[in-house]
């Protein structure tokens, strides 16, 4: 019963108790939401130091696998939850949010995240699954007085569930079909060929769940009015750790226990991803609020990330775990620039308000343009190497068709961030932003030194990814 | 053979009333009907030999989330009166993409054999479905039995941060302080001279002196 | 065989009615969120009895503990959805469908 493999994870649970503790013994009169960030914060550290240090093998009953795809999966979502953690300093501050419990749901959320990441059985996917869902649901309508935040978690909620739903139906046909939950048996068989339609079904459902948790088309309803009505730090954690988490269950399920119906996926997630960079990118041209706007992206990043699945090989899949590594940095510090939007004590979510920001505050100006022109793909920052391993891999495997739509809705994509940028440096000033906190500030500075300055970390980023994509990949075949 | 009557009953029984859950016009009655369709559905359990399940399906589903449904209904005092035309105009497109998914799924599903995924039964091993059940789950599956603790504990977390809030208004009593009062904080024993009126005999707090009395309002003059 | 006469078929065709009900009263409902709450508990309660009914045929345990699991489950999303439910009835009065626009995208 090898459980020195779950131990990052039980560790990360344990001292999310014991912050849920002291918070809820601690004097009732004083919010302890600050001392409980602290807390969290550390505690995700340690669990990602623990992370580093953790054996690989399967354990605690076939149910829980740790091998490098794993660790790169959980130290990125342990990365993101830090920085909208740090973000949430100031903008829970301003928004009236003194729960303690805020931190420590983001805690047993991204304690979900990791043990998706590490699932060899569909019981622990599903769990693993609803754990993270449920902290979010509860963390976007957190803000119970502003109806924005309710209507954001009622909307997540239900779609959310309707998606849980509908996986859990596709989980018992893969099950049903294929005579076990464990995913080395289920390839195990579908190797030796006991593929049937209700497998196939079963496959559909499944992906079509978790296609809705990564906000792709044509499930990505939820995900502009959620961006919009969530707190700010909660929409900065939602773009980013659980997205990953997503993607390494999608990889984990399609490359490993559906291996085999490699075929009939492939060409549903090339649909996806085609739909997806379409959407992204023609639908936030319209956009006048940065949030929406933001979403919208988000959504064209996750067509992007999607391209590397549906070449199906290694380097598809490393492709698509650097493009992730990219996105969850630069989505940080993107939103750590948003909630440094605020004038007088309101916060400013239209882009006519960051007008002349070049003038006005070069510092914030610069940062949202290193993150803007990231994420439009510009060389040499950070987003532009993302999409060139997407690339390349969609046109070494074949898939001329994605590559092209995705080079085309790059350019046009590009258009509404250099919009962005324009606003800053060429339109005239308008009113200047409040002073930021320097949480906010250490976010947005981190972000933006990983980004700008990928060029440096490239290659050990480059080397772990191709690390887990073949320790996935060996660990699944045969 | 009653068996198989059995299944025929719970399935056309929780079928209907499923439907009557989507269909019921109060949302009361949407409730009791989901009630009954468990209940049936705990019947189909019966007969699939997971007995243990299907009272943990009565008494967990029916006895807690049913019963939730039915507080927050009663509680959100819905008008069920108001049905919009929008029913009528998505009703056909519904319909059709209802009756395509379903004659999709029946179409592969009812109709395939599965005949080299079937087991052979294996020996009757004497025990209960609860035994079965408990073999393995705080054994093989303890990970994921304590993940599904958090997962409770998230969502107790989740309802009391969201729907609690502290009443400021309502006075409680602390009763370690109420113990820990002494006599000697509360009571003092005078002893006034009789007949001689309260002035000067009054005791006051400590630091009292006689300009933190206010002085008396000015009498309203009376109209004589 | 599950009982005489009754096979697998049965209940996959049983949960597929159930599945199907249950999402055409998702997007079919136009009076309130409550019934869109329960029909998820229908989609739920469709895969519950895939999996028992492939844990009987299969004869292996491990679909009826990933029931026991989905159950738990379950409640609590029910418990964090009504939750959820009643802050945005405390602020916004009512729990019409029409308000919250659930498929605007």
């Amino acid at each position: 019963m090898n459980w020195t493999l779950a131990v990052p994870e039980l560790v990360l649970v344990l001292c999310g108790l014991a912050t849920l503790t002291i918070g809820v013994l601690g004097d009732k009169a004083k919010s302890h939401a600050g001392l409980a960030t602290w807390l969290s914060i550390a505690s995700l550290l340690f669990a990602g130091v623990l992370v580093l240090l953790s054996p690989s093998g399967i354990g605690l009953g076939g149910v829980f696998i740790n091998d490098a795809f794993a660790r790169f999966m959980k130290i990125v979502a342990i990365g993101g939850a830090i920085l909208a953690m740090a973000v949430g300093f100031d903008s829970n501050r301003r928004a009236g949010l003194r729960h303690f419990e805020f931190p420590v749901l983001m805690v047993f959320s991204t304690a979900g995240m990791m043990v998706m990441a590490s699932s060899a059985n569909l019981m622990t996917l599903y769990i693993g699954l609803e754990l993270q869902s449920f902290a979010l649901y509860v963390l976007c309508a957190i803000d119970r007085d502003r109806l924005g935040s309710s209507e954001a978690g009622l909307k997540y909620f239900v779609l959310g569930s309707l998606a849980s739903g509908l996986l859990l139906y596709g989980l018992s046909l893969v099950y049903g079909f294929s005579g076990s939950l464990d995913y080395a048996a289920i390839a195990t068989a579908l190797h030796a060929g006991a593929i049937s339609p209700g497998l196939l079904v079963g496959m559909v459902f499944v992906v079509v769940g978790l296609v809705f948790k990564l906000s792709a088309v044509p499930f990505h309803m939820w995900t502009p009015d959620v961006y919009e009505g969530a707190p700010a730090s909660v929409t900065a954690f939602l773009a980013g750790a659980p997205k990953v988490a997503a993607f390494a269950l999608l990889i984990r399920v399609l490359l490993g226990p559906l291996g085999a119906l490699a075929h009939q996926w492939q060409l549903l997630i090339e649909i996806v991803a085609v739909c997806s960079m379409v959407l992204g990118s023609l639908a936030a041209i319209a956009q006048t609020d940065i949030k929406r706007l933001m979403a919208y992206s988000s959504i064209g990043h996750m067509g992007y990330a999607l391209m590397g699945i549906a070449a199906g090989n290694e380097a598809g899949t490393t492709a698509t775990l650097v493009y992730l590594f990219t996105y969850v940095v630069m989505n940080a510090g993107a939103f750590a620039c948003i909630v440094a939007m605020r004038r007088r004590g309101e916060a400013q979510t239209d882009i006519a308000a960051l007008a002349g920001l070049g003038r006005r505050d070069p510092a914030l100006a610069m940062g949202m343009a290193i993150f803007m022109f990231s994420m439009a793909g510009v060389p040499p920052l950070a987003g532009f190497f993302g999409k060139l391993l997407v690339f390349v891999a969609a046109v070494k495997s074949g898939l001329w068709v994605l590559a092209g739509v995705g080079i085309v809705t790059s350019v046009i994509g590009a258009f509404y961030y250099l919009r962005v940028v324009r606003v800053m440096y060429f339109d005239t000033p308008a009113e200047a932003f409040d002073a930021r906190a320097r949480s906010t500030s250490a976010v947005a500075l981190v972000s933006g030194l990983a980004t700008a300055g990928f060029v440096l970390i490239w290659a050990p980023v480059m080397a772990a990814a191709a690390l887990a994509a073949r320790s996935l990949l060996a660990g699944t075949v045969g | 053979m009653i068996v198989t009557a059995f299944f025929y009953i719970f399935a056309a029984i929780l079928v209907a009333s499923a439907g009557m859950v989507v269909a019921a016009r109060n949302p009361v009655h949407a409730v009791l009907f989901l009630i009954l369709a468990f209940f049936n559905a705990a019947g189909l359990f019966l007969i699939a030999g997971a007995e243990f399940l299907a009272m943990i399906l009565v008494i967990v589903y029916v006895g807690a989330v049913a019963v939730l449904f039915l507080f927050v209904v009663m509680m959100l005092d819905i008008r069920f009166d108001q049905m919009r035309e929008g029913l009528q105009r998505y009703a056909p497109i519904g319909a059709a993409v209802g009756l395509v998914l379903f004659a999709e799924l029946v179409a592969t599903l009812a109709g395939l054999k599965i005949a080299p995924v079937e087991a052979a039964a294996p020996a009757a091993s004497g025990l209960t479905n609860s035994a079965e059940l408990g073999l393995v789950i705080y054994t093989r599956y303890i990970f994921l039995f304590q993940a599904c603790g958090i997962v409770l504990l998230v969502a107790m977390i989740g309802a009391i941060v969201l729907t609690l809030r502290e009443r400021v208004s309502s006075r409680k009593q602390d009763i370690a302080v109420q113990h820990a009062r002494h006599p000697a904080d509360t009571l003092v024993m005078a002893d006034p001279v009789a007949g001689s009126g309260m002035d000067g005999q009054i005791l006051r707090a400590p630091g009292w002196t006689p300009a933190l009395d206010k002085p008396a309002p000015a009498r309203l003059e009376t109209t004589s | 065989m599950i009982a005489p006469g009754i096979g697998i078929g049965h209940y996959l065709t049983l949960s597929a009615i159930l599945l199907t009900l249950g999402i055409f009263g998702i997007f079919m409902n136009r009076r309130n969120i409550i019934v869109i709450m329960m029909s998820i508990e229908l989609i739920l309660l469709a895969a519950n009895i895939n999996l028992i009914a492939f844990s009987a045929v299969l004869h292996e345990i491990s679909g009826q503990v990933f029931v026991l699991f989905v159950l738990t489950v379950a409640a609590a999303e029910a418990a964090i959805g009504l939750a959820i439910l009643m802050t945005y009835f405390r602020n916004r009065g009512s729990i019409q469908v029409e308000d919250v626009k659930l498929m605007k995208g």
